[in-house]
């Protein structure tokens, strides 16, 4: 029996860490080689991709579905604005935006919370237009329905220390690309730590995780503040690429669009909402091309989705691709039979 | 000032017939079929545009031309509820949301490509026009006709649920479903007929909306969140309590535009939220 | 004899229906007790308010000493109460094992981590290993919990009570739906477990095989009140208790 230790065999196991690692490099590279465009829509892909993961932390792992992520969102993109219309510093707008998502989001989730299914549903979403009309009617603060423009894309510095010019928009691109990777690695570990593993039990069994001596009410407040915080995170980099912030962000249309995403991507996986939401804007793209009634074609993937295709397309991989790579590359590891050579 | 406030009042118990119909609908549907329809506006557009089209457009007689649309809506409401909802009623709430906001993209584009995004511009029949004075205010004599015929549709739709064999059959079937279905009501299509006339209740609110109400896509959006906030407030499945939340909800949009002009709208969510934090259950519901 | 649990006066009405109705009970530690009845007794309300699934409308619970009537249940279950449940009551998503590290890792104090990966506590681990090793499940460790047979299903129940750590453990109806040979197991489990680690173990149950083969004492409820309380053998032999049951097979 011989084994061979170089070069070392491709094992399976160790695929999803080379894509991984490829996809990096490859959103490294998409300023130099993809043009304006296409670096405009990944910042946007991105954004959206925590908005989305913001929702699914509390359906596809607390089991609550929530109406109303639009909100967070919204108080992120305004509280930046505000603070960079006032002092131009993108580490402050940033931090401020994401600070006032989470207090907004320990006031609402302390009144949510204590309700479940349909009621928790209803609430976000009535709290979600709430935020809505403030948005549209409180010109004085927000512009009302013009929204809030001249928005710089202030430079990213620590007084004294460092300063780095935001307006090329590459140059932003890579602030939006490394806290975002940053953001989601931070999601990553969280959902699978012993916090992740109690939001689901709550989404399994609420009797029965309340017998494991949990609070339920706590976990799921905890849950919401730290979905608030990534809704506000999405929320607060979108001033500075837009440079100005309008109120349908906070609209429930745009909440429904993380419900979309997630959906689209499969809502019982990790990377379901991320992939959900680079097809969401593919989509979009490919078919304003042919027409501009883009939503009817939305609406068709919806319906198939719901009535054929729960799991998302991620559970197309995982059932099909990925036992065939396995199957393909060997397990590797500790399952790996010594084989002869 | 008292003459303003119940001048108002009236203004808004007409404005809260159309609401009415839309949230009847709605909640008969959840406390039959367990779905909450949130198509259910978009029925309430798309009633609106055909009987603009057959009455303002082609010229049809008023009542032909309601009578048409409700016969429109009723067959997309059968397709919709033959074809897809039936599909889903084993499935958890966010799923049913969605299909049914899968169903708000589809209607609200398709009357974007079918009528453009124009808006419609009412038309009063002749017969209805004029105002009667009240408090030496001009009531239009239309607001009151859709008064009466909310009304109308409030102890019709009581009648038929109470004193007939076919709301009985409803009510046994809402309170248990493996039961009727026992004793040999066809279920299916008992389900079938109910959303479709749920879907002609909404089209009728929209149709009667033509001579004063412009027609435009994103009606139904706006409708829907209402429609939502008066079957809470009255209890999810209780027609009663939707005829009484229909009335709150209107008034107060008409006292909202009078006396917070920017913010009734506001207003309204925070009642809304209100009720949901201190009696989710509504102000009938169990 | 330490007094684990004792109850005055506990009352609890379903509109009309007193289901439980001034029940003075107390628990030693140690006894395996069993609680009996008919259908609509009140056991499982009994068992419900014990635990703080529901909240009486008189009457008081104390645990060792401490007043818990208003206490809610995870809180119950911090200071040593645990149950299982007749209609089964697991995370089906999750796998066998981490239905298990679930409530070991709140035990521990450590649910809230939001950072450290789930197996890098070693201490967690190595308990749910021990858990699932003496319930018989470890083979099965990475099925998810919703594709278990019923009976695997209710050793998980069990395994999830006992893994809170508690010194006062309600099974209720363990050994319902299942076939004998899995019933024999459930039987095997609770009295090994009842020696092994130090939990009292009560019962609600129907089958009197079980009862009588594993109680050491027997209370039995009827309609919300207690009609008789004692050893197997006093209760096999009492009048009223037989009359209750009509002529059953003790």
């Amino acid at each position: 029996m011989k084994r061979r230790y170089f070069p070392p065999r491709l094992k399976y196991k160790h695929i999803p860490t080379i894509l991984l690692a490829l996809l990096i490099v490859l959103l490294l590279l998409i300023p130099q080689f993809a043009g304006k465009y296409v670096t405009y829509m990944t910042m946007h892909i991105l954004l959206f991709s925590l908005f989305a993961l913001s929702f699914n932390l509390l359906l596809g792992y607390t089991g609550l579905l929530s109406f109303g992520q639009a909100s967070f969102y919204a108080v992120g993109a305004y509280a930046c604005a505000k603070i960079l219309l006032v002092v131009p510093s993108l580490l402050l707008g940033v931090i401020g935006g994401v600070l006032f998502a989470g207090i907004i989001a320990v006031i609402l989730g302390f009144l949510c919370v204590r309700h479940t299914a349909i009621y928790f549903a209803m609430l976000t979403l009535c709290f979600g237009m709430m935020i809505f009309s403030i948005a549209m009617k409180w010109r004085a603060f927000t512009g009302g329905d013009d929204g809030l423009v001249g928005i710089p894309r202030a430079p990213l510095e620590i007084p004294g220390i460092f300063s780095l010019d935001m307006s090329p928009m590459e140059n932003y691109y890579y602030f939006v690309l490394i806290v975002s990777l940053i953001a989601i690695f931070i999601f990553y570990r969280i959902v699978n730590s012993p916090l992740g593993l109690t939001l689901q039990g709550i989404r399994d069994s609420e009797s029965r995780i309340a017998f494991a001596g949990i609070s339920v009410r706590n976990y799921r407040l905890i849950g919401f503040i730290i979905a608030g915080l990534y809704a506000g995170l999405a929320g607060a980099m979108l001033p500075p690429l837009e440079n100005t912030v309008t109120p349908p962000i906070a609209h429930w249309s745009h909440s429904a669009q993380a419900v979309l995403a997630s959906l689209l991507g499969g809502i019982h996986t990790f990377a379901g909402p991320i992939v959900g939401a680079l097809l969401f804007y593919v989509i979009k793209d490919i078919i304003v091309r042919f027409t501009e009634y883009w939503l009817i074609f939305l609406g068709i993937i919806v319906l198939v989705l719901v009535l054929g295709l729960r799991g998302g397309v991620v559970s197309v991989f995982q059932d099909r691709l990925f036992p065939w790579l396995r199957l393909r590359f060997g397990e590797g590891g500790a399952n790996e039979r010594i084989t002869k050579d | 000032m008292l003459e303003v406030l119940v001048f108002q009042g009236l203004v808004g118990i007409s404005s809260a017939m159309y609401l009415w119909l839309i949230a009847a609908g709605l909640t008969i549907v959840f406390g039959l079929l367990g779905i909450l329809n949130f198509a259910h506006g978009s029925l309430f557009m798309l009633g609106a545009y055909f009987a603009f089209t057959f009455y303002g457009l082609l010229g049809m007689n008023f009542w032909l031309a309601i009578a048409l649309s409700l016969l429109g809506v009723g067959i997309v409401g059968l397709v919709m509820e033959r074809f897809f909802l039936r599909y889903i009623y084993h499935l958890d709430l966010p799923y049913q949301l969605l299909l049914t906001f899968g169903f708000i993209l589809i209607l609200d584009d398709a009357v974007k490509m079918t009528w453009g995004g124009v808006f419609m511009i009412p038309r009063m029949p002749v017969f209805f026009e004029g105002a009667i004075p009240i408090f030496g205010r001009s009531f239009p004599v239309y607001y009151l006709f859709i008064i009466g015929a909310g009304v109308v549709v409030a102890i019709g739709l009581w009648l038929l649920l109470e004193k007939t064999w076919w709301g009985r059959t409803i009510r046994a079937s809402a309170s248990d479903r493996e039961m009727a279905s026992a004793i040999g009501i066809n279920i299916p299509v008992l389900f079938m007929m109910v959303f479709a006339f749920c879907a002609m209740l909404a089209a009728l609110g929209g149709a009667l909306g033509t001579p004063v109400r412009v027609a435009a896509p994103g009606i139904g959006m706006a409708m829907i969140i209402q429609a939502f906030i008066i079957t809470v407030i009255g209890g999810l499945g209780n027609l009663k309590g939707a005829f009484v939340g229909a009335l709150i909800v209107g008034m107060l949009s008409a006292y909202g535009t009078l006396l917070f002009p920017f913010f009734e709208l506001f207003f309204i969510y925070v009642v809304m939220a209100v009720v949901l934090l201190v009696r989710p259950q509504g102000l009938f519901g169990r | 004899m330490s007094e684990l649990l004792r109850t005055e006066g506990l009352r609890k009405c379903f509109g009309d229906l007193a289901a439980v109705d001034g029940v003075n009970l107390n628990l030693e530690a140690d006894v395996l007790t069993s609680i009996i009845g008919p259908n609509g007794a009140g056991k499982t309300t009994l068992i419900n308010l014990l635990t703080g699934n529901i909240s009486p409308d008189s009457g008081k619970v104390f645990f060792k000493g401490v007043d818990i009537t208003k206490m809610p249940t995870d809180k119950r279950v911090k200071r040593g109460i645990c149950r299982s449940f007749q209609i089964m009551n697991i995370f089906p998503r999750l796998t066998v094992f981490k239905n298990v590290q679930l409530p070991v890792l709140s035990v521990l104090n450590k649910s809230l981590k939001p950072f450290s990966r789930l197996d890098d506590h070693r201490d967690a681990v190595a308990e749910v290993e021990r858990i699932l090793k003496e319930v018989g499940l470890w083979e099965k460790k990475d099925l998810l919990a919703g594709e278990l047979s019923h009976g695997d299903q209710r050793l998980l129940e069990i395994s999830m009570a006992i893994a809170a750590k508690p010194e006062l453990c309600f099974l209720d109806e363990p050994s319902s739906g299942m076939n004998p040979v899995e019933r024999v197991k459930v039987l095997e489990l609770i009295k090994s477990l009842s020696t092994e680690r130090e939990v009292t173990f009560t019962i609600v149950e129907h089958d009197m095989d079980v009862v009588f083969s594993l109680s050491e004492r027997i209370i039995v409820m009827n309609r919300g009140k207690i009609i008789a309380d004692g050893e197997p053998a006093q209760i096999r032999e009492n009048k009223e208790v037989r009359d209750v049951y009509l002529g059953e097979e003790l």
